[in-house]
C-alpha cells in the first residue's frame, strides 16, 4: 500500500469538502437566515418603525423559499471540481500513477484551473447541426439534476425548516421521473451533432438507460414497499437509530432485534418480558426469524442491482459504452465543445452525486449514525457533546449558524454518500468495459428476472415480519 | 394585493389561471409545431415537449402521481422509443413524398380531384373528432366537486386500482400483454421464413 499517496488523496478530499460544503453551509444561512432576520428583525429598529411592512416580510419569506435551489446552484459546481479532481487522483492511485500535482499545492487548484479553461474555449457549433436543438441538449441533461435533487434536500437534512418546502409526497417517484429524462438529452445531442459517432452514442445510451431503468425502479419500488411509503423524509425518518434499522439490512426486519439487543445483552433492566416483545416484531416463532434473514439477503441483493442499474443509468464504467472512447471519439458529446461541453460534465458528475444520494436515503439510512442506539447511550458522549454545545452556543443560539441536528445529518450523509462514490470509482478503476450485446444480455436476461424474483419473494416474506411500513 | 409568505402567493387563484394558460399556451404551440415541421425527428422531440406541458397540467390539478407518469413513460418513455425507430428510419422519405407531389401535378382533373378527396380524409376525420370533444366538453354539466384532495392521492390511487378497479386494470394489462406478444411475433415473422426456405431444402434433399 502506498501509505503516501492516500495521505494526499485523503488531505485532498478533506480540502475540497470543506470548501465545498463550506460554500453551500454559508450561502444558505446567509439567504435563509441571516438576511431574512436582518431585513424582518434589524431594519424596522434602524428605521424606527414598529413592525416590517408586509412586502419585506414576503421578501424575507421569498429568500427562504430561494434557498434550496440557491444552496444546489452554489453547490453543483464546486462538487463538480472536486469530482473531478478526487476521480483523477484516485485512479492514479489504483493504477499506480501520480496523478494531477502539480497545479496549485499539490495539484488542488488543477479543475479549478481546468474549470476556467473551459469556460474560455470557443463555442463551436459545427455546420449541418440543428443549432437549436445542439444548444438545447446540454440544458435538458443538467436542469434535471437540479430540480431532481430538490426533494432529496429535506430527506438529508433531517427536514430542516429551510428545505421542507422541497419535500413532496411522491418524492421518490419525482426523483426517479426527473432521473429519465436526460435521456432525451442524449439522444438530442446525437441526433443535432450531425455526426454518426455522436448519433451511435445517443442511441446507446438510449437503449441503455431504458433498459437498465428497469431494475433500478424494480428495486427502489421493492424498498418502498417494505417502507410503506414514497416520501424520502418518511423512509429517512424510519430507518431512524442505527445500522440494524437501515433498509439495507431488510427495510427494518432487524429492528426488532435491535429493540430487544440492549436486554439479552444486560444493558438494562434483565426482569423485562422480551419474549411477548419478541413475537410483537415476529409474529411466527421460527418462521419470522428465517423469513427476517431472507429479508435481509433480499435488500443486500436490491442494493447491489440498484448500483448496477443506477451505474448503467449514468454512464458510467463498466456501462460507459454511450462515450467508449476507443469506438466512438467520445461518444454523443464529441462535436461539443466550450461551454456547452463544460455543462455535459457537470451533469454527469452531478447525477453520480444524486444517485449516491439516492442510494444513501434508501438504503442507509440518510442522516442516521451508523452506530445502534444501544450502544452509543453507553458512550460517555454527553459531557462532550455538551462541552461543544456550551462552546457553540453563540454560532448556533444567536446566529442561527449551526443547527445540530442538520449538522450531524449531513455529516453522516456527505460520509455515506462519498464512500460510495469512492466505490464507484474503484469500479471504474477496475473492471473493463462491456460489450453492446453483453450489456443487453445481461441487463434483460440477469438484472431484471432477478429484480422480479426479489420484488415477490420480498412481498411473500414481508407478511411474516413487522417491517418499517 | 399583499401576501405574507409564498405559499399564499402560489395559492392564490390569479397565480393558478397564468401557471394555467401558460402551460396550455405552450403544449398548444408546441403540438402546432409536431404537425407543421417538415423534419419528422424534430416533430418527435417536439411532442415530448407536448407531453410535458400536459405533465404540467396534472400538477395544476394537484394530480401528482399522474403528471409524473406522464412525464415518466409517455415523455420519455414511449415518445423516446419513437423517435428512435425514427432515426432508422429510411431518411429519403421526404424525397419520396415530393417525387408523389411531382407525379401528383401532372395528373388529370377528376384523379387530381379524387386525390385531393383522399388527401382531405384525414383532415375530416380528424375535424370531427375536434368537434366531437369540444361538444362533449362544452355540453355536459360537469360535477364541481367540493371535496378537497387528500395529500396522499397516491394511496388512494392504490387502493381503487387493487379493489374497486381490478377487473379492468387486470384486462387492460392482458391487453398489453397481448400486443406486446403480438409485436414480438410480427417481428419475428419475416426472420422464420428467410431460415425455413433453405432448411426445407436441406430436409427434402435429405429425405
Amino acid at each position: 500500500m502506498n501509505a503516501a499517496e492516500i495521505y494526499k488523496l485523503s488531505r485532498l478530499a478533506i480540502f475540497w469538502l470543506s470548501v465545498t460544503f463550506g460554500a453551500v453551509w454559508v450561502a444558505c444561512w446567509g439567504v435563509g437566515v441571516f438576511i431574512p432576520s436582518l431585513i424582518t428583525g434589524k431594519m424596522p429598529f434602524l428605521l424606527q418603525v414598529d413592525n416590517p411592512s408586509t412586502t419585506v416580510v414576503f421578501i424575507a419569506d421569498l429568500l427562504r423559499s430561494l434557498t434550496p435551489i440557491l444552496s444546489l446552484l452554489v453547490f453543483i459546481p464546486i462538487n463538480a471540481m472536486f469530482m473531478v479532481l478526487f476521480e483523477r487522483r484516485s485512479l492514479a492511485l489504483f493504477t499506480v500513477r501520480m496523478g494531477p500535482n502539480r497545479h496549485g499545492f499539490d495539484g488542488l487548484a488543477q479543475t479549478a484551473a481546468d474549470a476556467v479553461k473551459l469556460l474560455f474555449k470557443e463555442d463551436i457549433t459545427p455546420r449541418g447541426a440543428d443549432a437549436f436543438m445542439f444548444t438545447l441538449a446540454p440544458i435538458i441533461f443538467f436542469a434535471p439534476s437540479i430540480f431532481g435533487a430538490l426533494p432529496l434536500l429535506a430527506a438529508v437534512t433531517n427536514n430542516h425548516d429551510l428545505f421542507k418546502v422541497a419535500n413532496l409526497p411522491t418524492g421518490i417517484f419525482y426523483i426517479l421521473a426527473a432521473a429519465s429524462i436526460p435521456v432525451v438529452a442524449l439522444v438530442m445531442a446525437g441526433w443535432a451533432s450531425n455526426n454518426k459517432y455522436s448519433l451511435v452514442g445517443g442511441l446507446r445510451s438510449a437503449a441503455q438507460a431504458i433498459s437498465y431503468e428497469i431494475p433500478l425502479v424494480l428495486s427502489l419500488v421493492t424498498m418502498c414497499l417494505l417502507a410503506g411509503t414514497l416520501d424520502v423524509v418518511e423512509i429517512v425518518e424510519q430507518q431512524k437509530g442505527g445500522i440494524l434499522n437501515w433498509n439495507i439490512l431488510g427495510g427494518g426486519a432487524l429492528s426488532g432485534y435491535d429493540k430487544l439487543a440492549p436486554y439479552w445483552l444486560n444493558l438494562v433492566d434483565t426482569s423485562f418480558d422480551t419474549s411477548a416483545m419478541f413475537g410483537q416484531f415476529y409474529p411466527v416463532p421460527w418462521l419470522s426469524s428465517i423469513m427476517a434473514f431472507v429479508l435481509v439477503i433480499c435488500t443486500v441483493l436490491l442494493f447491489g442491482l440498484y448500483l448496477t442499474g443506477a451505474c448503467a443509468e449514468i454512464n458510467r464504467i463498466p456501462f460507459d459504452l454511450p462515450e467508449a472512447e476507443s469506438e466512438l471519439v467520445s461518444g454523443y458529446n464529441t462535436e461539443y465543445s466550450g461551454i456547452k461541453f463544460a455543462i455535459f460534465f457537470l451533469a454527469e458528475f452531478t447525477n453520480l452525486f444524486v444517485v449516491s444520494s439516492i442510494a444513501t436515503v434508501m438504503f442507509l439510512g440518510g442522516g442516521d449514525n451508523p452506530i445502534p442506539k444501544w450502544i452509543l447511550d453507553r458512550l460517555p458522549l454527553e459531557p462532550i457533546s455538551n462541552a461543544l454545545g456550551s462552546l457553540l452556543s453563540p454560532l448556533i443560539k444567536d446566529l442561527m449558524f449551526i443547527d445540530p441536528a442538520t449538522f450531524w445529518a449531513a455529516f453522516w450523509v456527505i460520509v455515506k454518500v462519498y464512500s460510495i462514490v469512492f466505490f464507484a470509482i474503484l469500479v471504474r478503476g477496475t473492471l473493463p468495459r462491456f460489450r453492446i450485446d453483453q450489456l443487453m444480455d445481461f441487463g434483460w436476461k440477469r438484472l431484471i428476472p432477478l429484480a422480479l424474483i426479489l420484488f415477490v419473494v420480498v412481498v411473500f416474506a414481508r407478511t411474516w415480519v413487522v417491517c418499517h411500513g | 394585493m399583499e401576501f405574507v409568505n409564498v405559499q399564499e402567493l402560489v395559492s392564490t387563484g390569479v397565480a393558478e389561471a397564468l401557471a394555467f394558460y401558460f402551460i396550455a399556451a405552450l403544449a398548444i404551440t408546441l403540438s402546432i409545431g409536431v404537425i407543421s415541421d417538415k423534419n419528422v425527428i424534430r416533430a418527435g422531440f417536439l411532442l415530448i415537449g407536448v407531453f410535458g406541458g400536459i405533465s404540467g397540467l396534472f400538477f395544476l390539478l394537484q394530480a401528482q402521481f399522474i403528471a409524473l407518469a406522464q412525464v415518466m413513460i409517455y415523455a420519455v418513455g414511449i415518445t423516446l422509443v419513437v423517435v428512435i425507430a425514427l432515426m432508422l428510419t429510411n431518411p429519403r422519405l421526404q424525397n419520396e413524398e415530393a417525387e408523389e407531389e411531382a407525379i401528383a401535378s401532372s395528373e388529370p382533373a377528376l384523379l387530381k380531384f379524387l386525390d385531393s378527396i383522399r388527401n382531405g380524409f384525414p383532415g375530416l376525420v380528424a375535424w370531427i373528432a375536434f368537434v366531437t370533444v369540444y361538444m362533449a366538453i362544452r355540453s355536459e354539466h360537469w360535477e364541481q366537486s367540493t371535496q378537497t384532495i387528500g395529500e396522499d392521492n397516491i394511496a388512494v390511487i392504490g387502493r381503487a386500482l387493487t379493489t374497486d378497479y381490478s377487473l379492468p386494470f387486470e384486462f387492460a394489462s392482458v391487453l398489453l400483454l397481448a400486443a406486446l406478444i403480438g409485436a414480438i411475433m410480427l417481428a419475428k415473422a419475416e426472420k422464420v421464413e428467410d431460415t425455413d426456405t433453405p432448411r426445407e431444402g436441406i430436409e427434402s434433399g435429405s429425405n
